[in-house]
């Protein structure tokens, strides 16, 4: 455990390595943050509500969701660059579990967003914007193991598209195809509730859902009571089916393993 | 401590027709070509060996690196390391082995040398009073001191190479496979660079696999060699065995104004070889340094030819090698080679 702990410390230190980068991070992420609270400012000018949903819960939806959906990324990119360029060769001579230690790295990275986007978006968030707040200390906990378990679907979910760079070298059409995917039916976009029925139904299927509109909703109190738990039992049947497969599709991997390059 | 019987590795590669027609078509119908990139080779090495592993580009070193140290899984045939099948065992491998790739770098870009260490220290576990006592000599050996506080990325590659090699010693390995570590090196460096070596094998009984392009660093580091070819092993005995039995020979390129009409002069034949030589106005002779003169085969040529110019080859390693190389291409020499050895 220690070692992968040491794996991310390294990595929260090597993005820290430029200043101006790392506070440039900051500037885009309060930047959209800005702008997509006035887009729906604007959105709401002319109307009180939209299917229902006021102005303040849809901001709350809004700015949750996009909070999370920083953290729904992962290494898959990492992870194909350096089966492209063959860096893949050296870490597989560590003695370390490849796939812990690519989480590793990602939860680093992830540290190191929190500091560098999400705290300076929620403290604006929290001093500049109505937002609403969980009515009791229940929901603001499904709301958190919620909002891991999202998290850690998407980064599987990152890892698997990434690791097909094993077979097909490069992922880069993939990875776009993928982040519009997520964006849209992750329901980071706009809540899911808003989408046409036949949409909908299909995104109940999709493990995109789980990423962050479940989380958001419970939050934002679109679900609640049983429905938050079975939202849940959801989250939790994508996390292991996602897990599992991340495993298998590795060992696959490394059975017909070629490294490229010298 | 490394054994390896029979091993082979075959590649699938897609095979392209040229040009954009070419490539259009390959998106749609692929055809898979089989590179034998090792054909079968058989070797074994003991614990603390320094063995030279060479051969031209792409006669299957670095395939057979790869699947020593488990990320490649062999086509056919059987790995050992230290009684474990790497490709079986890749993280309990991982414990016993060191690694340089001289093109590629295991250190982190952006930060400093010294992290990238500390990350080794944890990753392979190292109790901290042997990692501060191996930190401190490879400090002084490789003149790291002032290096460790710079990150990678402002390294030269001779100040980065040091700081590979220590990267790969640091959790004193039982066996370290150097991929081509001097390459672009300037010599100073490379001096520095195989006395730690040499050191790390005297001190802790290191075994060391080394590839190289540059036969200076195995006459200084290896007490046998490996040649491989084609995927095949060409030569595998003694460095000293090697020079003892090919060190006299010299080979001599004449430069010709008329090739075609070459034959070899009738004083020479039978005491010099004539080897291959693709240039349309050179000819290469070889011979045994102790029974024939350099100077004898010279003037001979000069009275018979026209020589525009000529050179001698030096007898080194190099010269071995390319001979070894000639006859393997000439066609199933090399086991009459191997049966003299």
């Amino acid at each position: 455990m220690r070692k992968y702990w040491q794996i991310a410390k390294g990595r929260m230190q090597e993005n820290t390595a430029y200043s101006a980068w790392y506070w440039a991070g900051t500037v885009s992420a309060v930047m959209r943050l800005l702008i997509i609270y006035f887009f729906w400012q604007a959105v709401y000018a002319n109307q009180t509500t939209i299917q229902n949903i006021n102005l303040e819960t849809m901001l709350t939806y809004i700015v949750i969701a996009m909070l999370l959906q920083g953290f729904v990324g992962g290494v898959g990119n990492e992870l194909a660059e350096n089966i492209k360029d063959g860096q893949v060769a050296i870490q597989l001579m560590r003695p370390y579990d490849m796939i812990f230690k690519l989480f590793a790295v990602d939860v680093g990275s992830k540290i190191m967003y929190l500091i560098q986007g999400t705290i300076p978006m929620v403290l604006i968030a929290y001093f500049f914007m109505d937002l609403s707040f969980p009515k009791s200390p229940e929901t603001i906990i499904l709301f958190a193991l919620s909002a891991l378990i999202g998290i850690w679907i998407g980064t599987f979910f990152d890892f698997l598209v990434g690791v097909l760079a094993f077979w097909t070298v490069n992922v880069w059409g993939v990875r776009v195809l993928k982040e519009s995917l997520i964006t849209f039916f992750s329901g980071a976009l706009v809540p899911i509730t808003l989408f046409p029925d036949w949409l909908r139904i299909i995104t109940e299927f999709l493990p995109f859902q789980a990423m962050v509109y479940l989380p958001v909703s419970i939050y934002s109190g679109l679900i609640t009571g049983t429905e938050a738990y079975m939202a849940l039992g959801i989250q939790l049947f994508w996390l292991v089916s996602l897990y599992v497969l991340v495993r298998v599709i590795w060992t696959q991997a490394i059975k017909q393993i070629t490294i490229f390059g010298g | 401590m490394i054994t390896v019987e029979n091993l082979k590795k075959e590649y699938k590669l897609v095979k392209r027709d040229p040009g954009l027609k070419g490539a259009i078509k390959s998106l749609f119908n692929r055809k898979y070509e089989t590179k034998h990139a090792v054909k079968g080779i058989d070797f074994s090495i003991e614990q603390g060996e320094t063995v030279g592993y060479i051969g031209a580009n792409g006669a299957g070193k670095s395939t057979t690196i790869k699947m020593l140290t488990g990320i490649l899984t062999p086509t056919s045939g059987k790995v050992t390391v230290n009684g474990l099948v790497p490709y079986e065992n890749r993280q309990k491998n991982a414990v016993n082995i060191g690694v340089v790739f001289g093109q590629r770098t295991q250190l982190f870009w952006d930060i400093p040398v010294r992290e990238s260490y500390n990350l080794l220290k944890h990753i392979y576990e190292i109790p901290e009073h042997e990692y501060e006592e191996t930190i401190g000599m490879f400090t002084e050996v490789l003149n790291l001191e002032p290096l460790l506080g710079i990150p990678v990325r402002q390294l030269s590659l001779g100040q980065k190479m040091r700081c590979e090699l220590a990267a790969a010693f640091l959790h004193r390995p039982s066996v370290v496979y150097l991929d081509e570590p001097t390459i672009g090196l300037d010599i100073a460096v490379k001096v520095k660079i195989r006395k730690f070596i040499k050191e790390m094998n005297q001190r802790w009984g290191t075994t060391v696999l080394l590839t190289t392009h540059d036969m200076q660093d195995i006459e200084e580091i290896c007490d046998r060699i490996i040649i491989i070819d084609g995927g095949t092993i060409l030569y595998d005995g003694g460095l000293d065995e090697i020079k003892k039995q090919f060190g006299q020979k010299r080979v001599i390129h004449f430069e010709l104004a008329d090739k075609e009409k070459f034959v070899l002069p009738a004083s020479l034949d039978g005491q010099v070889e004539l080897l291959p030589n693709e240039e349309e106005t050179k000819v290469s002779l070889s011979f045994d340094h102790e029974t024939v003169k350099s100077s004898f085969v010279i003037s001979e040529m000069m009275s018979m030819y026209e020589i525009g110019d000529l050179n001698i080859a030096d007898p080194k390693i190099e010269t071995i090698v390319e001979e070894l190389y000639n006859k393997q291409e000439q066609g199933g020499k090399h086991e009459e080679i191997l049966a003299n050895s």
